[in-house]
């Protein structure tokens, strides 16, 4: 079957993911090309998706919820996530340092109401030393980040249409000469097409590395630049002819900025 | 922030920018259906969680990668899950003695009733769940053996084909066929 047919009548079993391995493959090849039959996935995907309510309902237990909220700041690196402090500094700690006055009756119902004043001051001495200790330690940090060598940096590459699973990222050097590239999830590619990194300034796009990804979908590459990679603005992922191509010409699967 | 009035894929753009209380939203609305659907696939209470738990980690971890112009949250979430329990069902190679991977038994009449639930949060799930039953109780009883095959057990057409004694092109046609039905019924009318 070329790729510039149609798959229709494939695409409901590929939607299902029941279809041979050969089949599955010319249908993701041709997906990668033509937007007419992503369209028609796309509305067998829903179908799959609305046939998940088929089963009994059932509540799972309590636990699990709990289980599962508790693995999270174990194992999270993700950005962002420390600059909630100050929102959880006013959902824990303020409110138990508050005056009575401030909590209208709580303190009262809490059966200590002439023990609530001396709490209070005795918290908001201990909240001024807490704060002289933390002035203090930020000084350190401060000098301590002086003494540091500069950080990697740390690129991190999204998904496409073609590829939405994807994920990548291009960890570069301190000094910005080196590089390497990390994907995860990149569909499989058959033996005549490959990977081609793209190292993008001012429209420009230079080869940064040609790569082949496991069967789960994960690489990893040293990306090879003829100027410091942190001149670059961004950074994109396509698919092309094995051993790769002087410019783009395929789809890309992955992309990110600087 | 109230979550609970945030809509799925703003949840999951917060997710994506490490919000905790963002995925305990999307838990408490999808929990049930991936816990659902993982239970029925693999027949195990235990193994179940543990899927849950990888599926809604899995979007933790994930989310920045999620795109909505390709499929709803909720198709997202079960296809994660359905995903994960065929992978865990192969690697066992047996379903637990007795265990049911059939339409059969969730035809509309026979559905035991959604005890413990709180009725409100769970009436939009118990109607799509009836509009699917009664999809696909609205199929030949043929296809809809095929599709359950494909759906719950991961087979591949020549893999139903060998366990139904059929020959492949009769396997194929019936999934298409299925599909396409399920299709107008579910898709083409929302």
């Amino acid at each position: 079957m070329a790729n510039n047919m149609h798959v229709t009548e494939l695409i409901p079993a590929y939607a299902l993911a029941c279809l041979e391995a050969d089949e599955a493959k010319l249908v993701a090849e041709h997906l990668a090309t033509c937007g007419l039959c992503r369209a028609e996935l796309h509305s067998y995907q829903e179908v799959a998706g609305q046939m998940a309510y088929a089963p009994p309902q059932v509540e799972p237990p309590q636990a699990l919820k709990a289980a599962l909220l508790e693995r999270l700041p174990a194992v999270s690196g993700k950005p962002g996530a420390n600059d909630r402090r100050a929102s959880w500094w006013q959902r824990n700690v303020w409110p138990a340092v508050q005056l009575p006055a401030e909590r209208g009756t709580a303190g009262q119902r809490g059966g200590l109401p002439r023990l609530a004043p001396a709490w209070a001051l005795a918290s908001l001495v201990l909240i001024l030393f807490l704060g002289a200790s933390n002035v203090l330690l930020w000084q350190q940090i401060g000098d301590l980040r002086a003494s540091q060598p500069t950080p990697l940096k740390v690129v991190t590459l999204t998904g496409s249409q073609v590829a939405p699973t994807a994920s990548g990222l291009i960890v570069i050097s301190k000094d910005g000469h080196y590089g390497t590239l990390v994907v995860d999830e990149l569909p499989a590619l058959d033996e005549a097409r490959q990977y081609q990194l793209w190292l993008i300034q001012d429209g420009q796009r230079t080869s940064g590395a040609v790569f082949s990804v496991s069967p789960e979908g994960y690489g990893s590459v040293w990306i090879s630049s003829p100027q410091p990679l942190i001149d670059y603005s961004s950074f994109g992922i396509t698919i092309e002819p094995k051993g790769g191509s002087p410019g783009p010409t395929g789809d890309k699967v992955l992309g990110g900025d600087l | 922030m109230n979550f609970k009035t945030v809509d799925d894929v703003a949840l999951i753009h917060l997710i994506a920018q490490a919000y905790p209380e963002a995925l305990s939203e999307l838990y408490d609305r999808y929990g049930r259906l991936v816990y659902s659907l993982t239970l029925h696939i693999l027949g195990e209470v235990e193994a179940a969680e543990e899927v849950t738990q990888d599926v809604f980690f899995r979007v933790w971890e994930k989310a920045a990668s999620y795109r909505a112009e390709q499929a709803k949250v909720s198709t997202w979430l079960s296809s994660i899950g359905r995903n994960r329990s065929i992978d865990l069902l192969r690697a066992r190679g047996v379903r637990p003695e007795g265990h049911s991977l059939g339409w059969e038994e969730l035809t509309p009449g026979a559905m035991p009733r959604n005890e413990g639930l709180d009725p409100e949060d769970s009436a939009m799930q118990i109607m799509q769940g009836e509009r699917v039953r009664a999809a696909i109780a609205s199929l030949p009883a043929e296809q809809r053996v095929a599709l359950a095959m494909a759906y719950f057990r991961g087979y591949s057409h020549s893999q139903i084909a060998e366990e139904l004694h059929e020959p492949l092109g009769t396997v194929k046609t019936r999934i298409r066929m299925a599909m396409q039905k399920l299709r107008s019924l579910l898709v083409e009318e929302l």
